[in-house]
């Protein structure tokens, strides 16, 4: 029988304002996960979990702090609440703490997602394995394999907050994905290896298991015989798999925390042209089936398409109500959800037509960036673009730079999303990148 | 400090508690309480989950046959406080409890875990896990032998003892600190992070382990600014340690890095781009190990034969002076263990022996396949895993070099110092570490400061490029946490000075 989640958010905001909370903010949640995974030939895993949290926000006596459980056990939950409500008052007040008010989360949508597919919570064992076989027949499907491991993972997850301030809400979603890891014998003892997953919300969306394997082999068969790439100057073109990371990395900062704590580079950047005209990046979190859609954040605040670039200008921070009223910004939402990036006209294969000579980025390995400044150095893999056509794979190469100089120098973007991340981005092309090599 | 003193603080209306609710009763009561002494097996006295309960249900989890088994209880509580622009506003406190339930048969894994520790809930989650096999049931045992308690980080007060109006003054103490070390000091901001966790592991063979694991971690940030130029660094400190361990000389030298650290910013700039000898700086230079070798020495890489190390065991990997060892019996380190996640005594395996390969990191089923006997390296993130080989402390030992000497060697290189973070590519063998503070040599000497670079290279490449080993080896005391399989778990990490002869650095002006 499903636990009445709103309920037993709603008992938890009762306990801390009887303890003596002022305000309090509590979210009850609960998932199923399954995990089979298949390795050559023979199932090697199942995990199957049911899990459930209780997490609480409290605001006494102008003071905060916020707590979580996974002990729901009704005894030691009241004596959790009573004493996350005496730490709250061991704390220093702060003026700028204050539950969401009910301006933000009033009137939020109430659209149909499409986030939950009921057949998820029906797949059995049997289906698991069939999809675990189809993927380990085509993924391991060349002599060089050494060895190839298929998972498939799906569950469901629901929470349900409540707050001393009206809110309620609850929010439900499925998952369902599959995919492929591969390792082939290379030169010598290494080994070329690579992966491909595929999934969403809806089991009805998934792509056909034997072709995800037979896509992850291709892409492990790709870095076969890579070497070092070349220390140079030159034009770069991210693929759109590895573009969600870099993405990643631009918006880190572009928070009000940050900005207010002086560790951003996009400080005072909004409303100037900061970046390429090519960029434009929308936090939508109303996308039908979206990997990251929800009517509302972890604060309430009501969901609503937030464009954070366009046309290269600053528009809009990621801003929490702490860190807003802090800072003296108007609360957005603290959480990105779904991202949209604007796309081109031309296909992967244009871009690199048109780019002629230059480095292919397929991944990322390692590195970081300085959220202040913006500088960022990461090592990567990928090919060179050789006579505008993906040439010889190359790995063992860092790109360093600013990440404000390197989006200002985007030159242009594809029409490829690519569909398995939040991140919906095409591939990017960036002119005038330092490449360190061989 | 008994309960009775803690109670006796919030008597006075000063302190409060991070007394564990779940003693039933204890939340906040009369200062007449009496002390009673954390429980040696809080499992049984807090849940009710005695050597009967476990028999049960471990019966049940191995109904369908197993070669191997075991439950894992946990119950941690953490902590965190922030202070930020002045003011200490802000508090985390979780609890995580539960069970985790494997079975393994052959090479196959069948796990669950529950959050209710009630029978009727941890049989469910048994049949779960027990549904991977499909023999005649194990003989599951009817008692369980204590093992002995581990001493390597025994600490006198638990942090479920201590109020926060013993870790308030820590946390201004070293905002004030940071303050007064330079004028150019804007902002600071302190993280505190303490956690009190408890396990019990129940095997197949009749093994009960418990072990106590505290850990604590304080974490510095600084921004300082000359004109409109900002730069932010920061430093950190850990161990499993109790709250005396913060002495006012610790604080400092943590302090005093992370504005060392900072104010250097303003005059670094980035290397040159491409190919040259790098040296290694003593300490948090270990994550050269961890990336390079420590990975690929992992066995479950290895015994699918998915690693650059595969088959490589009893090979000169490296020069005669290089010995890389994974220790987890160093006491109150950040990555020691008493015993592992899978009840087996930790202990030390010498990764590579005077430049050769010997011994990989099993945890129960690689030693199986291996037949060796588990290196004690099964580790997990918590009941919500199962295990898998890890690293706990990876160092290299000292080498007949000296540090001088390696700077007088390098015409035009670099000195790595500190680090965010690093990644490696298991199969491929690339890693990658990032470069947050760093140093041009030229000439034989050190010349200007560098920072943000992300250095790449390929394991046993870089092994055989280690040239020189200082004899200055030491642990960093920073606080570690390494990533697997989307499972973390916290590490430590040491070397002495070490020159490799190439590496590829990224950098500027690349042509």
């Amino acid at each position: 029988m499903p636990v009445d989640l709103k309920a037993r958010a709603a008992q938890a905001v009762e306990m801390a304002t009887r303890a003596g909370a002022d305000d309090a903010w509590a979210t009850a949640s609960q998932s199923r996960d399954v995990e089979f995974e298949y390795r050559d030939g023979s199932l090697e895993k199942v995990k199957d979990t049911t899990s459930q949290n209780l997490a609480l926000r409290i605001y006494a006596d102008g003071r905060y702090s916020s707590h979580s459980t996974t002990d729901l056990n009704p005894d030691r939950l009241r004596d959790f609440v009573r004493e996350a409500v005496a730490i709250t008052g061991a704390l220093e007040p702060d003026e700028y703490r204050e539950i969401t008010p009910p301006a933000l989360f009033d009137g939020r949508p109430t659209q149909d997602l499409d986030l939950v597919d009921d057949t998820v919570a029906t797949l059995d064992r049997d289906q698991r394995v069939v999809w675990c076989k189809a993927l380990d027949a085509t993924s391991r499907d060349h002599e060089r394999v050494i060895s190839a491991t298929a998972g498939v993972y799906d569950g469901t997850a629901r929470s349900a907050s409540a707050s001393s301030n009206g809110f309620t809400g609850e929010q439900q979603s499925t998952y369902c994905w599959f995919g492929s890891e591969v390792t082939l014998r290379d030169q010598g003892d290494k080994r070329a290896s690579d992966w491909f997953y595929a999934g969403g919300a809806h089991v009805g969306d998934l792509p056909d298991a034997a072709g995800v394997g037979r896509e992850a082999l291709q892409r492990a068969l790709v870095r076969l015989d890579s070497q070092k790439g070349p220390t140079r100057k030159a034009t770069m073109v991210v693929d759109s798999r590895a573009a969600a990371s870099l993405i990643g990395r631009l918006l880190r900062p572009a928070t009000a925390r940050s900005v207010q704590q002086g560790q951003s580079f996009w400080a005072g950047r909004i409303g100037e042209q900061s970046f390429s005209p090519a960029l434009t990046i929308i936090d939508d979190p109303l996308i039908r089936r979206g990997l990251a859609s929800r009517h509302y954040d972890s604060e309430g605040i009501a969901a609503r398409a937030l464009p954070i670039i366009e046309g290269g200008v600053v528009r809009n921070l990621y801003v929490d109500t702490y860190y807003g009223r802090k800072g003296d910004m108007t609360p957005t939402t603290g959480e990105p959800s779904n991202l949209r990036v604007a796309t081109g006209d031309k296909p992967l294969a244009g871009l690199l037509a048109d780019v002629g000579d230059g480095i292919y980025v397929t991944s990322w390995l390692g590195g970081n960036a300085d959220g202040t400044t913006g500088d960022f150095s990461l090592g990567l893999r990928g090919h060179l673009i050789e006579n505008g056509t993906v040439g010889a794979p190359v790995g063992e190469m860092n790109v360093t730079g600013n990440l404000v100089d390197l989006f200002a120098r985007l030159a242009t973007t594809g029409n490829d999303v690519y569909p398995y991340s939040s991140t919906l981005s095409p591939s990017l092309v960036f002119t005038d990148v330092d490449f360190s090599g061989a | 400090m008994k309960r009775r003193d803690f109670l006796g603080h919030v008597a006075a209306g000063s302190a409060v508690v991070t007394m564990p609710g779940f003693l039933t009763g204890c939340g906040v009561q009369p200062a007449t309480t009496a002390a009673d002494p954390t429980p040696v097996n809080p499992f049984m006295s807090w849940f009710g989950v005695d050597q009967a309960v476990v028999a049960r249900v471990m019966s049940e989890l191995t109904a369908n046959g197993a070669d191997a088994a075991d439950l894992y209880f946990q119950h941690t509580r953490n902590n965190f406080l922030q202070l930020e622009d002045g003011i200490v506003s802000s508090a985390y406190s979780g609890i995580e409890q539960g069970v985790g339930l494997r079975v393994v048969i052959g090479d196959q894994t069948g796990y669950a875990f529950t959050e209710d520790l009630t029978l009727p809930s941890m049989l469910a989650a048994a049949r779960t896990a027990s549904a991977i096999a499909s023999r005649g049931p194990a003989i599951a045992p009817q008692s369980y032998d204590p093992m002995a308690a581990g001493t390597l980080y025994s600490t006198t007060v638990p942090w479920s003892d201590v109020g926060i109006d013993r870790k308030l003054p820590l946390l201004k103490y070293v905002e004030a600190q940071a303050r007064a070390m330079d004028p150019a000091v804007d902002r600071v901001s302190v993280y505190w992070n303490d956690a009190d966790e408890r396990v019990m592991i129940a095997t197949l063979d009749g093994r009960l382990v418990t072990d106590h694991r505290p850990m604590t971690r304080v974490t510095v940030t600084v921004n300082a600014k000359k004109g409109d130029e900002v730069q932010s660094g920061y430093s950190n400190i850990a161990a499993r340690e109790d709250i005396d361990w913060y002495t006012e000389e610790r604080l400092k030298t943590m302090v005093r890095e992370a504005v060392d650290r900072t104010m250097i910013l303003f005059d670094a700039r980035r290397p040159p781009a491409g190919e040259m000898p790098v040296i290694l700086a003593s300490g948090a230079s270990g994550i050269l190990l961890h990336e390079a070798i420590g990975h690929g020495m992992e066995a479950d890489f290895n015994r699918k034969g998915t690693s650059i190390y595969s088959d490589m065991v009893g090979k000169k990997v490296a020069e005669p002076f290089v010995t890389v060892v994974d220790k987890a019996t160093i006491p109150n380190e950040r990555g020691a263990l008493n015993y592992d996640d899978e009840g087996n005594a930790a202990g030390a395996t010498t990764l590579v022996e005077n430049g050769i390969l010997r011994s990989y990191l099993h945890d129960e089923i690689s030693a199986k396949q291996y037949g060796l006997a588990p290196t004690g390296s099964g580790r997990r993130e918590s009941y919500r895993f199962a295990p898998m080989p890890r690293m706990s402390c990876t160092f290299m030992e000292a080498g007949p070099h000296t540090k001088d000497e390696i700077i007088e060697a390098v015409d035009r290189g670099i000195i790595c110092e500190t680090y965010t973070n690093g990644q490696v590519q298991i199969g491929a063998g690339d890693y990658t570490f990032y470069v947050k503070n760093g140093w041009l040599v030229e000439g034989g000497k050190v010349t200007a400061p560098i920072k943000d670079v992300n250095i790449i290279g390929n394991g046993p490449e870089s092994l055989k490029r280690i040239t020189m080993v200082a004899d200055d080896a030491r642990l960093d005391t920073g606080g570690w946490t390494c990533g697997k399989n989307g499972q973390r778990v916290p590490v430590s990490q040491g070397i002495p000075t070490v020159l490799v002869s190439s590496m590829t650095v990224g950098g500027e002006n690349a042509g």
